[in-house]
């Protein structure tokens, strides 16, 4: 059967089938969200000032200078200075650095360690299933924060032990997710149909399953981005994390506490960023998750009598 | 009969997740650099003292009989004793699960206060100001970490207005100083650690009752003539809440495990802090002990859940 | 004698406003229902039936739905324009209704006896006592066993002829005027379908109750209906007694509806005949007949101008211009 770009329904439709591929038309529903372009706006600025700290920063994060200690915001100064007559906002541009490259870290360690345990989990199953599901489990049954409050505490605070706890408390998250999308996917009937074909297993995973567990991965890994932007800031705050002078946002604010009645814009700077941070991610992490979902994807194009269907859809694939 | 084979089930788990849960910190803690005796006693101390408190807690002998040892120990109701402050794991652990349990509450409480009519409301005005106000509510309450709210809530309201105190739980000062000293100095830490349960919980709540709302019971409950009240709060609550209810048993689970910020910042003499310390000194028994607890907690609170479910909804039930 | 109608509908008019439009989903519908009588409202989904039963109830969702025109009276008091609170008196007690699945229809966490006791208390004000005895007797009345029993048992502990059973008690424990029935036989059993709807029929018989009987299966309007209403695209196009539709149809979507209605005294090798195309969209106002892209007897006029509504015989009307005449029967239907 030839492949048609288009299908024409029966007589009096005058509507047109139009093929895209899947990746197009979720962006297309995700360009529709409002809220997820702004928070996918606000994020790229953020990485961007990250990346450019140098060059976008109008003061030295770490110098001091007495002279100007705890000035409220001015002119000179858009956040006020601390204790230490350290620029406040130049120091938020830099914390922005620290927490979103532990994120990404944490993000990149515990997707590299626990989608391929929740696949193979899923995929394999039997004794292996149950063994990693136990370990996983161990872990589970302990509350994140703490958990990883224990880990720093016992490794040394620094801000590579933080990236590691962390990493290791969303590793089972992620295996757990990959294994029940990996369970549900593999009983799916191309899968099936895959197999007695006698593709080999590799095949199998790439082309089949991983297309199905690819949404609650992404939509997950919003969520661990976000969380790990708290936990670093919470860990760093505690003391755990990263140490003075080097500028992050929690521990700015464990400074901003004990001068806080002197100096209540102290706690402005970084409290803002962290919200404005988590904010837009959590934006994004809705956009997805609708974006990702098939049965969201409004079918209309510009065109009112064209209808958009995935690819793959209706031809011999 | 399904459900009692499926509760056995669930309680047998319970003593191997928790065998590999204490085992697996047991590793990491002695893994790592640093010990408690050293610590404790610093180095002017002779050597054959140092000896003698290793001896006592057996430090001197291989991991795994040490392990042993503790499980042993752990099986006959004795967690040892904590290395740093010579007293009995178990009487720290009552002290502070007690001061834990009370803060934990409070934070629920304060949620539930919240979150049940913003979740109700949301959902029975839809669509309006009203709803997205809820929802605009609930977004901001996921993201502002929950020791940034802190300082802000006593910058506001400690330092700024002097309405409530920041310390006072737990402490000595407070007792036969009637109710309100009790109660004042939870006000500020229920707040900073309920607002993200109360996002969380009030959309479920939102979700779940529009869910209920547009099912077909709910139009033959309107077709009978009944009076609003009734059908929302008997018709539709009473099935919204069977999700909410589980949520909240284990929300209320997660609640020990955040709540060490909010210890720190009010000096809260809880399981967290207690758990900071211990780490930082490398008390191993205190570790153990409290770890131990802790992921009991946690599995029962898990397991009530899952028994609230079964027990609320009587398709499950009959 | 001139007997007043129990209800009566005249003009209703009900719009929806949605993303594509208004939708205009029961269009100048009319029709007087008797005491004592069954009234069967045909048609296929989203003809407009089920929303001229919810308009008749003031149940349609105020967002984004509306009843734009029309009156509606109940023993001759209008029930259209009342506030909220006096519509929540009438519903349940003067008018009731029933629904297509009694398993999504019945709240799964309360008890039936429940369910039922409260609609008494509500409308008749009797204390707990005499609510749950009346509950009992209900029960008994629609043939389930042991009905003291059951009162404490949940909707999932009854099979769907029981469950259908239930709702029908819970409708006619104020003794209403008028039963409306909502497709309330399609989710069941062809077995059970008979049950029930001979039990309607009694219990109605008994009550002089006037039933709205709606469904789009024509077999079981012929077995419970006095008259028949067969609507289209939100209006009525044909309405007579039982035998005159279905020995004198005098609308193409009837005689559509036939042809494609399978029958016992059917010849074996007879083709059923669907009702070719698709159904109306219904956003915006008819110029011309809507059943017409999909007419085969269409004529000339039916290009020119909208149908109007024109007596065939007596207490028979019809809204199409062909004479269809051509394909009557006697017999029995």
């Amino acid at each position: 059967m030839a492949e048609p770009q288009s299908l024409k329904l029966p007589a009096d439709a005058g509507t047109q089938l139009v093929f895209r591929s899947g990746v197009y038309l979720a962006s297309q529903q995700f360009m529709r969200n409002y809220a997820a372009l702004v928070g996918f706006v606000i994020l790229f600025l953020f990485c961007l000032a990250a990346v450019l700290a140098e060059w976008l920063s109008p003061y030295d994060p770490t110098l001091l200078k007495l002279s100007v200690k705890l000035q409220p915001p001015s002119l000179s100064h858009w956040m006020g200075t601390d204790f230490f007559g350290r620029d406040i906002f130049t120091r938020v541009i830099w914390g922005g650095r620290v927490s979103l490259l532990v994120a990404l870290m944490v993000v990149f360690y515990s997707v590299m360690v626990g989608v391929p345990i929740g696949l193979l989990s899923g995929f394999i199953g039997g004794k292996l299933d149950n063994v990693l599901m136990r370990v996983m489990d161990a872990f589970l049954t302990f509350p994140p924060l703490l958990l990883a409050v224990a880990i720093v505490g016992l490794m040394g605070p620094d801000l590579k032990n933080v990236v590691i706890a962390l990493a290791i408390v969303q590793v089972p998250v992620f295996a757990r997710i990959v294994r029940s999308s990996t369970l549900s996917a593999r009983e799916e009937v191309y899968i099936v149909a895959a197999r007695a074909l006698g593709a080999s297993p590799f095949r199998i995973v790439f082309s089949g399953i991983l297309r199905n567990i690819v949404s609650p991965i992404v939509v997950q890994i919003t969520i661990v981005f976000a969380g790990a932007i708290v936990a670093e800031a919470s860990l760093s705050f505690l003391g755990l994390g990263s140490q003075p002078p080097d500028p992050s946002w929690g521990r700015d604010l464990s400074d901003a506490r004990r001068y806080m009645s002197d100096a209540p814009w102290l706690l402005i700077g970084p409290i803002l960023a962290i919200m404005m941070c988590v904010l837009s991610i959590n934006f994004i992490g809705d956009g997805l998750r609708d974006s990702l979902d098939p049965r969201t994807w409004r079918a209309r194009t510009a065109k009112k009598d064209q209808i958009m269907v995935p690819e793959g859809v209706g031809t011999s694939a | 009969m399904g459900t009692l084979t499926y509760l056995l089930r669930r309680i047998l788990q319970i003593p191997v997740v928790l065998v590999v849960t204490t085992l697996t910190i047991f590793i990491v803690v002695r893994a790592t650099p640093g010990d408690p005796v050293e610590l404790v006693l610093g180095m002017q101390t002779s050597p054959d003292a140092v000896e003698a408190l290793r001896v006592k807690f057996h430090l001197d002998k291989p991991l795994y009989q040490q392990y042993l040892i503790w499980l042993w120990d752990v099986l006959h109701g004795d967690l040892g004793s904590s290395v740093r402050l010579n007293r009995p794991v178990t009487q720290m652990l009552g002290e502070r699960l007690w001061v834990s349990l009370q803060l934990a509450t409070a934070a629920m409480l304060f949620a539930l206060i919240v979150s049940i009519p913003l979740g109700i409301v949301a959902a029975i005005r839809r669509n309006t100001w009203v709803d997205y106000v809820a929802t605009g509510y609930t977004v901001l309450g996921f993201s502002i970490p929950n020791f940034a709210l802190a300082l802000i809530l006593i910058y506001v309201f400690s330092v700024t207005l002097d309405w409530l105190p920041i310390t006072g739980i737990g402490s000595s000062t407070t007792r036969g100083g009637g109710v309100w000293k009790f109660i004042s100095p939870f006000i500020l830490p229920a707040i900073a650690l309920g607002t993200v349960q109360t996002a969380y919980l009030g959309r479920l709540l939102r979700s779940s009752m529009i869910d209920v709302l547009s099912q077909d019971y709910i139009r033959t409950a309107r077709a009978k003539g009944l009076k609003p009240l009734v059908v929302i709060t008997i018709h539709a609550l009473k099935n919204a809440m069977i999700p909410f209810v589980t949520m909240v048993a284990i929300h209320f689970g997660y609640l020990i495990g955040i709540q060490i910020t909010i210890e720190y910042i009010f000096a809260i003499p809880g399981m967290g802090l207690a758990v900071l310390t211990a780490v930082v000194n490398r008390d191993f028994p205190v570790i153990q002990g409290f770890t131990l607890v802790i992921a009991v907690f946690f599995l029962l609170v898990n397991m009530i859940a899952d028994m609230l479910y079964t027990l609320l909804d009587p398709r499950i039930r009959y | 004698m001139n007997v007043q109608p129990v209800l009566s509908v005249r003009g209703l008019d009900t719009r929806f406003a949605t993303g594509d439009g208004v939708v205009h989903a029961v269009d100048h519908v009319s029709f007087d229902l008797m005491a004592g009588e069954v009234l069967g409202i045909v048609g296929e989904s989203g003809s407009g039936k089920s929303v001229t039963a919810l308009s008749v109830m003031k149940l349609v969702v105020c967002p984004p739905g509306q009843v734009s025109a029309g009156e509606i009276t109940l023993d001759g008091e209008d029930i259209l324009h009342i506030d909220e609170a006096q519509a929540r008196r009438i519903r349940g007690s003067r008018i009731a209704m029933i629904f297509q699945d009694p398993m999504k229809s019945l709240n799964p966490v309360l008890t039936i006896g429940r369910q039922l006791t409260e609609v008494i208390a509500e409308h008749l004000g009797l204390d707990s006592q005499a609510s749950r005895q009346r509950a009992i007797e209900l029960l008994s009345a629609v043939g389930i066993p042991r009905a003291e029993t059951r009162l404490g048992d949940y909707p999932h502990q009854f099979s769907g002829g029981m469950r259908q059973r239930v709702m029908i008690a819970i409708a006619l424990s104020c003794d209403p005027r008028v039963l409306i029935a909502d497709e309330a036989t399609t989710a069941l059993d062809v077995t059970i379908q008979a049950q029930i709807i001979d039990l309607v029929k009694r219990l109605a018989d008994e009550r002089d109750t006037a039933v709205i009987w709606i469904s789009h299966d024509l077999g079981v309007v012929a077995g419970i209906c006095d008259r028949v209403a067969v609507m289209y695209a939100g209006r009525i196009v044909e309405m007579g007694t039982v035998r005159d539709l279905f020995h004198r149809p005098s609308h193409g979507y009837t005689l559509g509806l036939l042809a494609s209605t399978p029958r016992l005294d059917d010849a074996e090798d007879r083709r059923l005949q669907p009702i070719d195309g698709m159904p109306p969209n219904l956003t915006g106002p008819m110029s011309l007949c809507p059943f017409l892209p999909r007419c085969v007897h269409a004529i000339d006029t039916c290009h020119e101008k909208p149908p109007e509504w024109r007596q065939v015989a007596d207490g028979h009307g019809t809204r199409c211009w062909a004479d269809l005449g051509r394909y009557w029967r006697d017999g029995d239907p």
